[in-house]
């Protein structure tokens, strides 16, 4: 197929299309370096698209340095994601803030098929020690803040001002345990946060490949927002960036929230999906929970207990949502914060296109 | 010349070890290191923003939501709420060792909540530990007798300690 907006004025706005998707996660392979698994999730994705490679005309990388250890990675990494003289961005953020730029370049006509990658290697390294460094030296690392003690500062909050967060919590996390991969890739327990609440590390490489081309789903609202860096200067219950991201995805879908029947929000442990979900209007306010444990549709994959490294995780979600539209669903929400500790949010809304492609 | 085919026996994957380790000097700049200068003289202070008219704890140079620079300093006091809490159980250089609590607090006059170790508590049961954080209770902030014009040179401890 064509992947050129052919005969479209240099100015008209392109119907964005998801046509091929894959997620590849493993542990330790050691049998394969990180850029064999970027090139095979990526390969894996051109063919389900049924994309040539010739054919695409940018690439656009989710990746962060210090989680690859590698000094400016994406120049490492960017050919095994088949950049090699394409049209390249490269994105220090969650994979989900890199499909709205790949989205952006589609539906601008500045090219015609594009391929968004985004990965992170757990077992490569120590995934908390790296958390650590993303924090600023004078107020956050002496106190050793990491992504996962934020979520716990997120869950204590929640806690301690929603009681069905206690209640609901063992139903909800019992469902994430049973979906879960190897214990000993959990983080260390960090009270009020509990074990079956953490997330499984792994190592995730994601791709989704994207044309202008009529294809089987739909691109039809992207939305991004960002928060205060000070993590004392937060909401921490009520996520105002993911409302505010999801809010514009939403609208410019021209769609609900309770219209939407595929629900796929990223979150590190099980208190941050459940304040998603209030986060994007799924759940009310103190809710969130209640609904995650009632719900198995929402990531259900398992989640965060499915493995779980940044900043493939966003992608993870729309890889996953584009999946389940094609299984039945007509519209679907994903969401994926970045660094640090969900500062960023970005989230997207798809659509199962009903003439196919 | 040799030549391998696909078929030849698998020689064992190569694994090699890595370590950064740059050295780096932070820069803090007019604010923060104001912050941490009166943090020797045993005082917490924030910076104003003329628009929203917040507190900001720790101070900084400008308000991120107003985008405008700060004007007035003002000293915030020295009791709180713990808002929320962890029980950190990792070891981490430059850290007490584990079990250590954390928590944020919104000090008396500030309008963001400021980080630090609380101390004090008996974590002997880190489960009781954290059921008593869970009822937010009240906290006030204690220098240390020796301060270094650091974030550590002060902690949170319960109030009715």
């Amino acid at each position: 197929m064509s992947s050129s907006p052919a005969g479209a004025a240099a100015d008209s706005v392109q119907k964005v299309y998801v046509h091929g998707t894959a997620v590849h996660r493993s542990w330790a392979d050691r049998s394969a370096s990180l850029t064999d698994l970027i090139f095979s999730a990526t390969r894996t994705a051109l063919e389900r698209a049924s994309i040539r490679w010739r054919d695409i005309d940018s690439v656009v990388l989710g990746a962060h340095d210090v989680t690859d250890g590698r000094s400016l990675t994406s120049m490492v990494t960017a050919p095994a994601a088949g950049a090699y003289l394409k049209d390249e961005i490269r994105l220090g953020e969650d994979g989900a803030s890199a499909f709205v730029l790949g989205t952006a370049q589609v539906r601008s006509g500045s090219c015609g098929a594009c391929i968004v990658a985004a990965w992170g290697r757990a077992s490569e390294s120590d995934p908390d020690a790296v958390a650590a460094a993303l924090f600023d030296p004078f107020f956050s690392q002496p106190l050793g803040l990491t992504e996962i003690t934020v979520s716990a500062l997120r869950a204590g909050a929640a806690l301690a001002r929603y009681p069905g967060y206690q209640e609901w919590r063992g139903p909800a996390g019992a469902r994430r345990r049973a979906a879960a991969g190897v214990e000993a890739r959990r983080p260390a327990v960090q009270l009020p946060l509990r074990s079956g609440e953490l997330p499984v590390w792994s190592d995730i490489v994601a791709v989704a490949v994207l044309s202008a081309q009529p294809g089987p789903v739909e691109v039809r609202g992207v939305g991004m927002s960002t928060e205060p860096y000070q993590v004392g200067d937060r909401d921490l219950l009520g996520l105002p960036a993911l409302s505010q991201a999801s809010g514009q995805a939403l609208r410019s879908a021209g769609c609900a929230v309770g219209e939407v029947g595929v629900l796929e929000l990223d979150g590190l442990t099980l208190f941050d999906e459940a304040l998603a979900l209030e986060a994007v209007g799924a759940a009310s306010a103190g809710d969130g929970m209640r609904v995650l444990a009632q719900r198995s549709d929402i990531n259900a994959d398992g989640g965060f207990a499915a493995g779980y490294c940044a900043p493939a995780m966003g992608l993870v979600r729309i890889c996953a949502a584009a999946g389940r539209l094609t299984g039945g669903s007509d519209l679907a929400l994903a969401t994926g914060s970045t660094v640090v500790a969900a500062q960023g949010q970005a989230a997207i809304v798809l659509s199962r296109n009903q003439g196919g492609g | 010349m040799a030549e391998l085919t696909a078929d030849q026996e698998p020689v064992p994957p190569l694994t090699i070890a890595g370590h950064w380790d740059f050295r780096y000097q932070y820069f803090a700049g007019d604010a923060a290191s104001r912050f941490f200068h009166e943090l020797g003289n045993g005082r917490i202070m924030g910076t104003l923003c003329p628009q929203c008219q917040r507190v900001l704890v720790p101070a900084r140079g400008f308000c991120d939501a107003c985008y405008v620079s700060t004007t007035d300093w003002r000293q915030v006091g020295d009791r709180g709420r713990l808002e929320t809490f962890t029980i950190l159980a990792s070891r981490f250089p430059g850290l007490p060792d584990p079990p250590v609590v954390i928590g944020y607090v919104t000090l008396a006059g500030a309008s963001t909540a400021l980080l630090n170790f609380v101390l004090g508590l008996d974590l002997t049961d880190v489960e009781a530990a954290a059921t008593r954080l869970l009822a937010q209770p009240a906290v006030e902030v204690r220098f240390r007798d020796q301060r270094e014009g650091r974030i550590t040179d002060f902690f949170f401890q319960l109030a009715d300690a």
